[in-house]
């Protein structure tokens, strides 16, 4: 996970990014890994911070 | 000179307006004071005010009987009570009382006209927010993605507020939102400026907060006009976060509904409001996720087709190239074969026509063509240098030898 915890959009907005990259024929199977392992984590933090209070963010990302 | 005590004098008021006046009249007025007494009798003081000068003012009674109706029914129509600053129409008749002097009896009050001038208060209301180009200002404040943070104005004992908490807490997707109550009353005279507090409260901690909820319990035709006040509605209308309102009512939108960023109907709604924006929000990451599966899925299928495909390739050149190497292998065969076989066929020639000649050589060939064999003493006669008498030949013929002696 990057160092920098997103906001919801910028979670959103980059796991379009991703299925963009995807969708187009170019996409390296090398990058696959990088790419899929990376939009498990967004969506798994997403689906954590939806149930979780801020503080409650607020302490696991100190 | 003529005289008259109070009484006849008062007496002579009486019969005048008595007289000369209507059985009543149809009054436009505004409720100044207002008090209803243990027996259930409506006193009143009606006013008529421009700008903050009064004009006239007269007393009034409502009498308990007509009271206890004509309020029940006001209230039913406008969905209001009766109460001071209040514009009416009333009916009234004329009383004067010798002792307690001039009053107004109200048997009746036009509910209509409070609407209408209630409506008219409010599209001035209105227009003055659109004049300050304020009214749309909350609207244009986007709404955040995920409100996890949010300032509530509520009165706590208020069901509505009940209703809202155990709503949001005990949504069935474990969704978390973080609510704090920023208590204020919610009715009546008091609510305006309370409500008002409660905003300035807010404002000062507003980066702990993503949105205020102004909810209120709904059922009791009790009264909305706070909710049309004008300041009210101005702070509303620039507050820096968005405002959603649960006010709970019946009738028609109130100003602050129709300038709140978002407006639901009760509190139930409005928490369904924003945990349905966690249930959308949720649902579009889980569809992009499902898409990067399917998508890596494909460009791995892909890969592996490429692969199958360049192996197949491989495969099918390499049986080409061996099948080439097989037929030069085989022609080779073939013409070694040939060749070898060439080359014997011609040694057995020669070995034949060797073999010819060398019969050709054989001795007793030559015998049996006529030819003989001479030895003398022994000796083949190519050792013979001189023969003399006596020496012992040794003739050899097809059919035998023959012995003979030099003489």
């Amino acid at each position: 996970m990057a160092k920098k915890k997103p906001s919801y959009k910028e979670a959103q907005s980059e796991l379009e990014e991703i299925v963009n990259k995807l969708e187009s024929e170019s996409t390296d199977i090398d990058d696959l890994t990088e790419l899929t392992k990376r939009a498990t984590e967004l969506v798994k933090y997403c689906r954590e911070k939806l149930r979780s209070t801020e503080e409650e963010l607020k302490a696991n990302s100190e | 000179m003529d005289s008259l005590t109070l009484l006849e004098f008062n007496q002579l008021i009486k019969s005048v307006l008595d007289n000369s006046l209507d059985k009543s009249y149809w009054i436009i007025a505004e409720i100044g004071e207002m008090n209803v007494n243990q027996k259930g009798h409506c006193y009143l003081e009606l006013v008529e005010k421009k700008d903050n000068y009064i004009l006239a003012k007269n007393r009034a009674t409502i009498w308990s009987y007509t009271f206890s109706n004509l309020s029940n029914w006001f209230e039913n129509m406008t969905g209001t009570t009766l109460q001071s600053g209040m514009k009416v129409l009333v009916n009234a008749s004329v009383q004067y009382h010798e002792v307690y002097g001039f009053s107004l009896n109200i048997k009746d009050v036009d509910p209509n006209f409070t609407i209408g001038e209630r409506e008219r208060k409010k599209q001035e209301t209105i227009k003055r927010l659109e004049a300050e180009g304020i009214f749309d200002m909350n609207k244009s404040v986007s709404l955040p993605l995920i409100p996890q943070r949010i300032a509530i104005i509520s009165s706590e004992s208020a069901a509505g507020y009940g209703d809202f908490i155990h709503q949001l807490e005990n949504n069935p997707y474990g969704y978390k939102v973080h609510a704090q109550l920023f208590q204020a009353v919610m009715q009546g005279d008091q609510a305006v400026e309370s409500i008002i507090q409660s905003l300035h409260r807010i404002y000062n901690l507003e980066n702990q907060f993503e949105l205020v909820i102004i909810i209120r319990g709904g059922g009791a035709k009790t009264d909305l006009d706070c909710f049309d006040d004008y300041e009210l509605c101005a702070h509303v209308a620039q507050f820096p976060l968005p405002v959603v309102t649960g006010i709970g009512h019946e009738r028609d939108n109130t100003i602050v509904d129709l300038v709140a960023n978002t407006r639901m109907k009760t509190p139930t709604a409005v928490a369904e409001f924003i945990i349905s924006g966690f249930i959308d929000f949720e649902s579009n990451i889980n569809e992009l996720y499902d898409q990067i599966s399917s998508r890596s899925g494909e460009v791995i299928r892909r890969h592996d087709e490429y692969l199958s495909n360049l192996m197949y390739q491989l495969s099918l050149s390499v049986q080409n190239k061996v099948h080439q190497h097989d037929l030069i292998l085989s022609k080779l065969e073939v013409n070694i074969k040939t060749r070898s076989l060439q080359t014997i066929e011609k040694q057995k020639n020669r070995l034949n026509l060797f073999e010819k000649s060398i019969s050709a050589a054989d001795p007793q060939k030559i015998l049996e063509r006529g030819f003989t064999i001479t030895k003398i003493n022994g000796q083949p006669m190519l050792k013979i240098k001189s023969i003399k008498t006596g020496d012992e030949v040794e003739t050899t013929t097809k059919t035998g030898t023959i012995k003979s002696t030099v003489n």
